[in-house]
């Protein structure tokens, strides 16, 4: 959502904050209830403040907007605060971004990007060159996002008698639109307007939504100027491909190969591409709740921290709502304890593969795991999320025997090395950020052990990509010993390696256990040290291709 | 002018029906605000809940439309008993006793059940006894013009 910025919806520190990055120096001034930002090259004069007026966030990550005197276009305050760690970075660096991308966001990326979901009804209003006249219904996400226009139904309901004549019977307000009451798929497009990928029919609509906003009211069944791009379906062939031509990473950026969505904010294309969306009765709303109906059960910060779910949802019950039979034959299905974390539905069938906001998320496909995916797809499977200790042969031969999933080919290394000590050191900036958080994943490390963690997160604090440096901290900050371990995860090449070394000799000096016993398959000796020729060969094959996952 | 005793005597009884009616009532509705004032200091959910504020401003309502009312009540005793030749009549005594009953007592039900943004239906009491007290007041008001 994006706020009127003010002193109760900044951060608290906003006062006298003063940063650098990138070359340039930023100092904030408070002048009666407003913010201003003034800018310097590195030792020139600081230039005429720029008004903070919009700010978007509010749970996990907070940007601010500036004005330009241009219009109403804004420019990105190049820093982001987390509001969990009460500090601030580079904006670039709290998404999983290149080392070599510094800006993202620039001039007018909120009016023509942004403000297409985090205002309710916005408009764009492109003018010229780089100046925009956008304008909005209401800041944040209002009543008419979900619910449609209300017009109507405000004027109907200035009669009392029409309300009690709703307030006293069953029937419900067909002058408006409750997301509740519409069939799934239709239910789950009011989410997926903004929580999908999504695109343009084509240029004619793009400007239209442009000048007036978009057109689909809650309730419709198609976005009507826009349409939910799934790369594995056969509609809007057209588009798909003209996206594929002019924009080669659009899909890659946002999806694994096989199709599945892999970053944060577009769940509606996992929940559609759901087998159990078939049904024609699941939706966001079978688990999610946009008000809280029960407030006696949680508090309204909790509840919007973890994901605004319904009591319960956070368990089995989720599935169990439809799956029924399933809970008297729990443990014959999972071949786990029944009370263990590897018999809850949602470790094995949403598992943490996609990522934002510095943190890894269930995907919303449900699914089931398999090492195909992993081999194929590089997509870390739900069982090695837990097992990180074990192999993806290990993982393979269980599924073979307890599902009569065919096993496919292996290499050598599928066979002998720990899927997650691949993953985190020979895999992708994707797979590295996964396991940088997994690695802290308190039931992961119930299951694969602690000890043999260290060294790798550790190493990880070195990693090019920011927002691996940023999980493995806080991974790290999750083991016996390191529990108050401060670190930067935004400073200079030196420092951070520097910083790295001083951990590993404190890990190996005073907090590893001597009795501590490693598995082979971590590449751990009985000492605590890396299999030299294997560790080095697996980060020299690192795969380094680009990897830009935003939201 | 002298009264007649039977007919001063009826006056007097009116008088003393609102006072009476005016002084108990005063209790009641101080004592409602006490008990409004506790569910805050308990933060009672059922009260200062954000979707509760229907309850809570109706509650409000009840309290202090009940103490004016009280007061109107014991104000016009104490006219009648004090102005000379002035006659509250037994329908405007009873009019007003009933205007500080249902006027309240429809704030109050109306909050008990409540609808969103709207009251219970308790709330319809509310105009009957608005009624009552535009008349009642309106009575007074002509019935003192008279008198010059």
């Amino acid at each position: 959502m994006t706020q009127i910025a003010t002193t109760g919806s900044l951060p608290a520190n906003m006062d006298q904050l003063e940063l650098a990055f990138n070359g340039i120096e930023y100092k904030v001034e408070r002048r009666r209830d407003a913010f201003f930002v003034h800018k310097r090259r590195e030792g020139a004069s600081y230039g005429d403040g720029q008004q903070i007026v919009l700010v978007t966030g509010s749970h996990t990550l907070q940007v601010p907007w500036l004005e330009t005197g241009q219009g109403r276009t804004l420019e990105q305050f190049p820093f982001a605060y987390i509001v969990a760690e009460r500090m601030w970075a580079p904006v670039s660096q709290t998404f999983l971004f290149p080392p070599d991308l510094k800006e993202y966001y620039s001039i007018g990326a909120w009016n023509g990007a942004c403000m297409d979901c985090h205002v309710t009804q916005g408009q764009s209003r492109f003018v010229q060159g780089n100046t925009w006249d956008s304008q909005v219904a209401e800041f944040g996400i209002a009543c008419e996002a979900c619910h449609s226009e209300g017009a109507e139904h405000v004027a109907l309901n200035r009669n009392p008698i029409r309300r009690f004549k709703i307030h006293l019977t069953t029937k419900s307000d067909p002058s408006m639109t409750n997301p509740s009451r519409l069939k799934g798929p239709d239910s789950g497009l009011a989410c997926g307007q903004c929580h999908s990928v999504w695109a343009f029919n084509n240029m004619t609509d793009k400007i239209d939504f442009n000048r007036h906003g978009a057109s689909f009211r809650p309730g419709q069944h198609d976005l009507a100027k826009r349409f939910v791009v799934q790369p594995s379906t056969s509609d809007h062939t057209d588009q798909k491909d003209f996206i594929h031509r002019t924009e080669p990473d659009f899909f890659r950026n946002r999806f694994w190969d096989d199709g599945m969505i892999r970053v944060t904010g577009r769940e509606f294309n996992g929940v559609q591409a759901s087998p159990c969306f078939r049904g024609g009765e699941f939706s966001c709303i079978s688990c999610h709740e946009m008000h809280l109906d029960t407030p006696n059960h949680t508090d309204v910060k909790r509840w919007a921290r973890t994901g605004q779910l319904k009591p319960e949802m956070d368990s089995d019950a989720a599935c169990l709502q439809c799956h029924k039979d399933m809970s008297a034959r729990l443990a014959a299905h999972t071949h786990h304890l029944a009370d263990s974390s590897g018999s809850s539905c949602y470790n094995c069938h949403m598992p943490r593969t996609t990522f934002g906001l510095l943190h890894a998320m269930r995907s919303h496909q449900v699914s089931s795991p398999s090492v195909k995916e992993s081999i194929t797809y590089g997509r870390p499977n739900a069982c090695n999320l837990c097992h990180l200790d074990q192999t993806l042969a290990w993982t393979a031969q269980k599924l073979h025997d307890w599902y009569g999933q065919p096993t496919p080919k292996l290499s050598p290394d599928d066979q002998t090395i720990a899927a997650g000590v691949r993953w985190i050191v020979k895999g992708d900036a994707g797979q590295r950020v996964l396991m940088a958080w997994g690695f802290g994943w308190e039931p992961a490390q119930k299951i694969a052990g602690r000890d043999w963690l260290y060294p790798y997160l550790i190493y990880s604090l070195t990693d090019p990509y920011a927002a691996v440096r940023f999980d493995a901290w806080k991974s790290l900050q999750t083991l016996p010993g390191f529990q108050n371990y401060s670190f930067n995860y935004t400073t200079t090449d030196r420092l951070l390696s520097d910083a790295a070394a001083r951990a590993y000799e404190k890990w190996l000096h005073e907090v590893r256990d001597s009795n501590a016993a490693y598995r082979p398959e971590t590449l751990l000796d009985s000492n605590g040290r890396w299999q030299q020729d294997i560790f080095q060969r697996l980060r020299t094959e690192r795969d380094n291709k680009r990897i830009l996952l935003a939201e | 002018m002298m009264r007649s005793a039977p007919r001063a005597q009826t006056i007097k009884k009116n008088a003393h029906r609102n006072l009476r009616f005016g002084w108990w009532s005063l209790l009641v509705f101080l004592s409602l605000g006490g008990a409004l004032e506790t569910l805050h200091g308990f933060k009672i959910g059922w009260y200062v809940d954000v979707g509760n504020e229907t309850r809570r401003l109706m509650f409000t309502l009840a309290h202090a439309h009940g103490t004016l009312l009280a007061l109107i009540n014991i104000a016009a005793g104490l006219t009648a008993r004090n102005v000379d030749r002035f006659e509250l009549r037994p329908s405007v005594s009873f009019a007003l006793i009933w205007a500080a009953i249902l006027l309240p007592a429809g704030f109050f039900l109306g909050g008990i059940v409540i609808y969103d943004g709207d009251p219970g239906l308790g709330v319809w009491l509310v105009p009957v006894g608005a009624i009552l007290l535009f008349y009642s007041i309106a009575c007074i008001a002509l019935d003192l013009s008279k008198l010059k």
